[in-house]
C-alpha cells in the first residue's frame, strides 16, 4: 500500500488551545487539520482517508458526544481521542462505551496525547487492513456459483468429497470439479488457506445461504 | 351757687378732664389725630361753659353782651374741631361742606366782632330774670337781633349737612363696629346741633324768652366722641392682649419644638433660638441670639451661604435647605454634624425674617451607614457562595490558558530538539504563551474581584461591558450545562452609578437562576440577555430564560428571603440582588414571557451628565 501520511483531524473551540495542540502534534511530524466547530468538521474532513479525531468534550450548542454518535451513525470508523477540562466519570464512561479510543485530561502532557494518537492511527490502519482484506474475500466469493457456494460451506464445515456428492446428490467427480473451480477463483492452493479465508468472511457459520 | 350753675361748673369739668387724658394719649400716638382734635373740642368746651356760665350770671346787658361777644371764640373751635374730628375719624364726607361750614364759622366770628353786640344781638336792651325749678335764678337776654345772624345759622345747617352726610356715608361701609360708630357720633352730632341751634334761634329771634343753653348739648357731642375714642382705646388693649398671647404661645410653640429652630431676620442675624437649638449646636441662647447665622455654617461654607441666602431673599418660600445636597453643622465645640434643615418665610414689619428649623441627622446617618455595611456583607457572603457554585467553570476557564501554555511549551520544546533545531517557530510560541497567560491572569482577578470584600463603590459604568465579563465568568458554567446565550446589547446606553462586583453579581444571580430553571430539559436551553435604554431614560437588563416560568403567585414572592423553588440555595439569592439595586436606586421585578419561560429585569438609573 502508498505510504499515505494520515491526518490528525482536531476540533476545539478555543483558538488558542487549538493552535497550541496542533502545533504540538505538528512537532512530532504529523499532519494536523484544524476546525473550531463539530460542523466545519463534518463539512471539512475526507472519510477515507487515514486518521484519527481528537476532540474537545466540551463544545458549545453540539458536544464532542453528539459528534461521535453522528460518525457512528454514518458508520464511520474514525477513532476518537477526547480532550476534557473536567474529567467527570459519567462523561467520559459514556464516551468510552460508545466506542472512544482514548480519554485525557487538559491539560494534556504530550506523551500522552502523541502516545494517543500514534495508537489511535495504528488502529486505523490495522482496521483498514482487516477492512479492505474483507473486501476482497467478499469479491472473490460474489465469483462463485449457487454450486460452488454450496460445496465451499461444506468444505469449511470439514465433510470429505464422498459426503457431499452424496449431500447433493451427485457424483464424487462432480464434486472434485467443483472444488477446484472455486480454489481456483478464492486465489487458494491448499485447503487450510481457504478454510482460513471463508471464516474471516464470515462464511460457513453454520448457515445454510 | 345754685343747681344749675353746679351742674355748668361739673359739665365744664369733665370736658376738661376727657380732653387731657386724650391729649395724653396722643403724645403716646401722635398720628392720631382724632385725639388731639377731641382735645380741642373738649378744651374750647370747657371754656365755652365757663363763659355760658358767666352769661347766665350777667346781671346787666352790657355784661351778657360782651360775654357772648367772647363766647364765640370757644365756640367757633368747638365746630371746627367738630368738623375736623369727624373728617378724621370717620374718613368719611364731603371735604367742599367741611371747608364750606368752617368758613361759615370763621365768617360769623369775624362779624361776631364787627357788626353789633355781637353776630347774635346788635344790641342787647335788658335782662329777663328766669325762675328756674328749685329757686334757681338764671339771666336770658332782650335785645335787637343783629341781621348778620343768618351767617352761623347757614353754617349750622351746613354743619348738620355735612355730618349727617359722613354717618350715613359710613354707615354704608357696612361693619358693627363701624355703624355703631356712625349712630353715636353722628347720630348724636346732628340731634344735639339740631336741637342747639335751633334753640338758639328761637331764644336770638325772641319767638322763646329763654336763656341760652348750648352746653348740655355740646357736652352730650363731647360725651359721645369720648364714648367712642374709649371704645377704640379698649380695642387697642385687647388686641395687644391678644397679641401678647399669641407671641407667648408662639415662643411655647417654638420652645417645645423637637427641632432645633432659628428665626433669622434679613442680615443673617439670629434673633431667636429654642431650647433645642441650644442642643443641637452646643452654644447657650445668649451666645446665639444677635449673632450671625454663618457661625453655624462649616467654615468653608460660610461665604457661599451669604450668597445663597441673598438668592433666597429674593424669593422666599417654604423649602427644605441644600435641595438635596448633604448638609453638615458646626457645633461650638468644632464639631461638625449632618443635619436636614427646612426654610420658612415670616414677614414681618422689619421685613421677612426665615424660620429655620435644623434636625440632627447624626443617628439616621449612623444607622444608615450600619445597614450599608451590612448589606454589603451578606452580598460579599452571597457572591463567595456563588463562586463557590461557579469553582468547577471557573477551574475550566482557568483550565484552558494553561493547557495552551503546556502544549506551546512541549511544542517548543520538540522543535528545538529537532536538529537542526527550528527555531524559527519559537517566536510565535512563546507570544502565545505570553498571550495564554494574561488569560489566566484576567480570570484570576475577576475572581479575586469578586471575593474581595470592601464597601460597595460608585463608579461610571459601560452596563454591556458589565454583561459581557458576567458572559466570560459564566462561560464554562454554561457549556456544562448546554445552555446557549444570545446577548442583544444596545450600543447606545448611557453610563450608570454604581459597583461593578455587585451588578456582576446581580447579573450572575439572574443567569444562574435561568438555567436552574431549564434545568432538566433536553434541548434547546437558552438564555436572552438584553440591555436597553427605556424611554424615560434609565437602562434595563434583562434576562429571559424558557424555563417552566414563575407561578403567578410567586412573581413578587421570589424577592422574599428564604422563598426558592430550587433543591439547593438558601432563597437569598434575588432577595439580596434587590437589596443591592435598592441601594442603587433602582428596581427589580420578574415576568412571564409569552412562549414560556420567565424574565428577570433589572432597571438602574443612568448616571446624570
Amino acid at each position: 500500500m502508498a505510504a499515505l501520511s494520515p491526518t490528525v483531524y482536531l476540533v476545539d473551540d478555543d483558538p488558542d488551545v487549538l493552535k497550541a495542540i496542533d502545533r504540538l502534534l505538528q512537532s512530532v511530524g504529523l499532519r494536523v487539520v484544524s476546525f473550531l466547530s463539530p460542523q466545519l468538521f463534518l463539512e471539512g474532513f475526507d472519510r477515507n482517508a487515514p486518521a484519527c479525531l481528537v476532540l474537545d468534550l466540551e463544545l458549545p450548542g453540539y458536544s464532542g458526544l453528539d459528534l461521535q454518535r453522528t460518525l457512528e451513525q454514518e458508520a464511520s470508523a474514525l477513532p476518537i481521542i477526547f480532550l476534557t477540562g473536567r474529567g467527570d466519570i459519567a462523561t467520559s464512561v459514556q464516551a468510552m462505551k460508545q466506542g472512544a479510543a482514548d480519554f485525557l485530561t487538559k491539560p494534556v502532557d504530550d506523551i500522552d496525547l502523541i502516545t494517543a494518537v500514534r495508537d489511535a492511527l495504528a488502529r486505523d490502519e490495522a482496521l483498514r487492513l482487516v477492512r479492505s482484506e474483507r473486501a476482497r474475500v467478499a469479491k472473490c466469493l460474489s465469483t462463485l456459483t449457487e454450486r460452488e457456494r454450496q460445496v465451499l460451506e461444506r468444505i469449511v464445515a470439514g465433510r470429505l468429497n464422498k459426503q457431499i456428492a452424496a449431500d447433493l446428490g451427485t457424483s464424487e467427480k462432480t464434486i472434485k470439479f467443483h472444488r477446484g473451480n472455486l480454489m481456483r477463483k478464492m486465489g487458494v492452493r491448499v485447503v487450510a488457506d481457504l478454510v482460513k479465508l471463508a471464516e474471516r468472511a464470515g462464511v460457513g457459520s453454520g448457515t445454510a445461504a | 351757687m345754685n343747681w344749675v350753675e353746679v351742674i355748668w361748673i361739673v359739665m365744664s369739668a369733665a370736658c376738661l378732664t376727657l380732653g387731657v387724658i386724650h391729649l395724653f394719649v396722643w403724645f403716646k400716638q401722635r398720628s392720631q389725630y382724632a385725639h388731639l382734635l377731641f382735645f380741642a373740642l373738649a378744651v374750647s368746651a370747657t371754656a365755652f361753659g365757663a363763659f355760658e356760665l358767666t352769661m347766665m350770671r350777667a346781671q346787666s346787658p352790657v355784661v351778657y353782651a360782651v360775654t357772648l361777644r367772647w363766647a364765640h371764640v370757644p365756640l367757633a373751635m368747638v365746630v371746627l374741631s367738630m368738623i375736623w374730628f369727624v373728617h378724621f375719624y370717620f374718613n368719611a364726607g364731603r371735604l367742599w361742606l367741611a371747608y364750606a361750614a368752617s368758613s361759615f364759622r370763621l365768617l360769623a366770628l369775624a362779624l361776631n366782632f364787627m357788626t353789633g353786640a355781637n353776630v347774635n344781638f346788635r344790641e342787647v336792651t335788658a335782662m329777663d330774670q328766669a325762675q328756674l325749678w328749685g329757686g334757681a335764678v338764671i339771666s336770658g337776654p332782650v335785645g335787637v337781633v343783629n341781621p348778620w345772624v343768618i351767617v352761623p345759622q347757614i353754617g349750622n345747617v351746613l354743619l348738620v349737612v355735612f355730618v349727617l352726610d359722613a354717618a350715613v356715608t359710613l354707615w354704608r361701609r357696612g361693619g358693627r363696629d363701624v355703624r355703631r360708630r356712625a349712630a353715636v357720633v353722628g347720630g348724636s352730632l346732628v340731634v344735639c346741633i339740631t336741637l342747639i341751634a335751633g334753640f338758639a334761634a328761637l331764644t336770638n329771634l325772641g319767638i322763646v324768652h329763654a336763656p341760652t343753653m348750648v352746653m348740655p348739648g355740646v357736652f352730650i357731642v363731647v360725651l359721645a366722641m369720648a364714648y367712642e375714642l374709649g371704645w377704640d382705646l379698649i380695642s387697642a388693649g385687647q388686641l395687644a392682649a391678644q397679641l401678647r398671647a399669641s407671641e407667648q404661645r408662639f415662643r411655647a410653640v417654638v420652645e417645645a419644638a423637637p427641632s432645633a429652630i432659628l428665626l433669622v431676620d434679613q442680615k443673617g442675624t439670629i434673633a431667636l433660638a429654642n431650647a433645642q437649638a441650644e442642643n443641637v449646636f452646643g452654644y447657650p441662647r445668649a451666645e446665639l441670639v444677635a449673632r450671625p447665622v454663618e457661625m453655624l455654617i462649616p467654615e468653608a461654607f460660610r461665604v457661599p451661604h451669604v450668597r445663597l441666602r441673598d438668592t433666597y431673599l429674593r424669593d422666599p418660600q417654604a423649602r427644605a435647605m441644600g435641595l438635596g445636597r448633604e448638609l453638615f453643622a458646626c457645633r461650638k465645640d468644632g464639631s461638625e454634624i449632618p443635619v436636614e434643615a427646612a426654610l420658612s418665610p415670616m414677614p414681618t414689619q422689619e421685613g421677612v425674617f426665615v424660620l429655620v428649623s435644623v434636625v440632627d441627622i447624626t443617628e439616621r446617618r449612623d444607622l444608615e451607614r450600619a445597614t450599608a455595611r451590612q448589606r454589603d456583607e451578606l452580598a460579599h457572603l452571597s457572591r463567595v457562595a456563588m463562586l463557590g457554585e461557579l469553582s468547577g467553570s471557573l477551574a475550566h476557564e482557568l483550565n484552558q490558558p494553561l493547557t495552551a501554555i503546556l502544549s506551546n511549551a512541549q511544542a517548543a520544546q520538540r522543535f528545538l530538539a529537532q536538529s537542526p533545531p527550528r527555531l524559527d517557530r519559537l517566536e510565535e510560541i512563546l507570544s502565545d504563551i505570553v498571550k495564554s497567560d494574561h488569560r489566566a491572569g484576567a480570570v484570576i482577578q475577576r475572581i479575586r474581584s469578586l471575593l474581595r470584600k470592601e464597601p460597595a463603590q460608585r463608579n461610571s459604568l459601560d452596563v454591556n461591558d458589565v454583561v459581557e465579563e458576567t458572559l466570560r465568568l459564566m462561560r464554562s458554567d454554561l457549556l456544562n450545562r448546554q445552555v446557549v446565550v444570545h446577548a442583544d446589547l444596545d450600543k447606545g446606553l448611557p453610563a450608570v452609578r454604581g459597583d461593578r462586583n455587585q451588578l456582576q453579581q446581580v447579573l450572575l444571580n439572574f443567569m444562574m437562576n435561568g438555567c436552574d430553571a431549564m434545568d432538566g430539559r433536553e434541548r434547546n436551553n437558552r438564555l436572552l440577555v438584553r440591555t436597553r435604554r427605556t424611554a424615560n431614560g434609565t437602562v434595563e437588563i434583562s434576562v429571559a430564560d424558557r424555563g417552566v416560568g414563575i407561578p403567578l403567585a410567586d412573581l413578587e414572592r421570589i424577592f422574599e428571603p428564604f422563598v426558592t423553588t430550587k433543591s439547593h440555595g438558601m432563597g437569598l439569592g434575588l432577595t439580596i440582588c434587590r437589596s443591592i439595586v435598592d441601594a442603587h436606586g433602582g428596581r427589580l421585578w420578574a415576568t412571564n414571557n409569552s412562549d414560556g419561560g420567565a424574565t428577570l429585569h433589572c432597571e438602574l438609573p443612568a448616571q446624570r451628565p
